[in-house]
């Protein structure tokens, strides 16, 4: 029987552990049934291959997966993005989106399969990442129902499925980090609490908490697991050490149950952080690092270029996907968690790129409306 | 989710898209959050629409009803250009699921936008309303 796929998701705890080579034939065998599928129902996407001469055949080696024609990130932003779809329309399930800094938002569609994939895919990342199985999240961000197609949104609610109780505490672009605390001691001995966010959100939990002088001990398998990066709307950076040990100063969590989180909208990879702060590549995909003066180069391990991201998940679109995020591979191999791999190193943005994320948006708009409600006149 | 046909064809092969040279008017709606952004441009003869074209970003239902709503619009009159109201934007594209029901606002608000910018001589071209996509 062949092995798809949905199979090395569904067991996702033995295939990240699999001696390397072993996981990379699988991968190859893997990108080879995806990239067939695309070459062979995607006329766009045909040519960019065919005049790089690559067909599914090419793929004869793990080496050869750098030979992939790459989409940039930016085509997603582009209103004739329906190139890009291998399948037809109708099939289309969920259409998630991400604003940056520029305003125009990037859209990626997923057909049914692919959602199907990408949910049970996400699922088997949080489990074995995290072994949450219970307890009470609170969300620092808004809800889904608020947001429906907000990327980073959608991903945090995968996490609800298997908790007991959770609250979003961004409603209608305005955050109150009183309502957090109140939250955490209303759960206090009856669910584990956890904390998910961007860092500025939480980051502004933790202000509030420096202030007003609120010291709490959160419980011993509590997490923080953070996703939408560490860089402010205004350009400033949130220093990851200083943030760790707040949340142990005022959360009493300890440092390896602060997590965080990297991906994009537009490809299903969930690079997630292990107790060791190393973010694990998904074992089913694969990052190439590229000269940012040459996007065919692909450079090696430890050295720092532009992010590209290939996907065997995506049904609905070719999800190769050049990035305009740079970072290396920190690290290829054995992890000291177990886990077999690569490790990632999110950077910076590319020179020119803007600040494009949902965290971002999210962030700007609470700004803009505090900043409106302090201007207000006052009515007498 | 699920797309109407004409949502389908629109998307797949949109009508009238890019900037128009010398329009005699513009008109821009947009949502500070979701992102989705219609611009319309036109070229109006004695208060008749004689072209009209978009450039839209966005969800596929939005992009689309730029397209459709281009196309509805070539050779009216702006007095039934202002009628067009959500109603109508949801007749002219097939019908919306719920999470698509926001394009009607963008449709209706950008086509309103459209008539009042040409009536009082504003060409702003950023203005336009906002609101929520849900």
């Amino acid at each position: 029987m062949e092995l798809t796929i949905e199979a090395v998701i569904g067991n996702m705890h033995w295939f990240s552990r699999l001696p390397q080579d072993e996981q990379n034939q699988i991968k190859l065998h893997l990108f080879r049934q995806n990239f067939a599928f695309h070459y062979q129902s995607n006329p766009f996407y045909r040519a960019q291959c065919e005049a790089k001469g690559i067909q599914p055949e090419s793929l004869v080696s793990f080496d050869n997966l750098r030979h992939i024609p790459l989409i940039p990130v930016r085509s997603f932003k582009q209103p004739n993005a329906h190139v890009l779809v291998s399948v037809p329309l109708n099939t289309i399930d969920l259409e998630i989106r991400s604003t940056g800094t520029g305003g125009i938002p990037s859209v990626a569609r997923r057909d049914v399969l692919t959602t199907t994939r990408a949910s049970i895919a996400l699922t088997a990342l949080y489990r074995e990442f995290f072994g949450i199985s219970n307890g009470a999240g609170l969300f620092l961000c808004p809800s889904t129902a608020e947001t429906p197609e907000m990327g980073m949104v959608k991903v945090f609610n995968l996490f609800c499925g298997i908790l007991d109780d959770r609250t979003y505490l961004v409603k209608d672009y305005s955050f109150h980090a009183e309502e957090a605390i109140e939250y955490l001691r209303q759960w206090e001995n009856k669910q584990t609490r956890h904390i998910f966010g961007p860092p500025f959100l939480i980051n502004r939990l933790l202000r509030y908490m420096e202030l007003e002088e609120i010291h709490l001990k959160l419980d011993p398998t509590s997490y923080v697991i953070t996703l939408g990066g560490w860089k402010r709307y205004n350009g400033e950076n949130i220093g990851r050490e200083a943030f760790d040990e707040k949340i142990q100063t005022y959360l009493g969590i300890r440092p390896e149950n602060i997590r965080d989180m990297y991906g994009m909208i537009e490809s299903n990879m969930l690079a997630i952080e292990c107790e060791h702060h190393r973010k694990h590549v998904p074992p089913w995909c694969h990052v190439s690092i590229r000269d940012v003066s040459d996007f065919n180069i692909e450079l090696p391990v430890r050295k720092t270029g532009a992010i590209a991201i290939l996907d065997p998940l995506s049904n609905s679109y070719p999800s190769y996907i050049l990035s305009e995020d740079v970072g290396e591979i920190e690290h290829d191999g054995e992890c000291p968690c177990g886990r077999v791999g690569q490790v990632i190193s999110f950077r910076r943005r590319l020179q020119g790129a803007e600040l494009g994320c949902c965290a971002v948006s999210i962030e700007k708009f609470i700004e803009t409306q505090e900043a409106i409600e302090e201007c207000k006149l006052p009515t007498t | 989710m699920s797309f109407s046909p004409q949502i389908i064809e629109h998307f797949s092969n949109p009508q009238n898209v890019g900037e128009l040279d010398n329009p005699d008017v513009t008109a821009f709606v947009g949502n500070p959050v979701c992102g989705d952004q219609i611009h319309l441009y036109a070229h109006i003869v004695d208060d008749q629409i004689t072209k009209c074209t978009f450039l839209a970003y966005g969800c596929t239902a939005s992009l689309a009803t730029a397209s459709i709503l281009t196309s509805a619009i070539c050779g009216l009159h702006l007095d039934a250009v202002a009628l067009i109201d959500e109603a109508k934007v949801i007749e002219l594209a097939g019908g919306f699921t719920p999470s698509q029901r926001h394009c009607a606002t963008l449709g209706q608000d950008v086509l309103r936008s459209l008539v009042h910018n040409y009536r009082t001589g504003s060409n702003d071209g950023l203005s336009g309303s906002l609101q929520t996509c849900q």
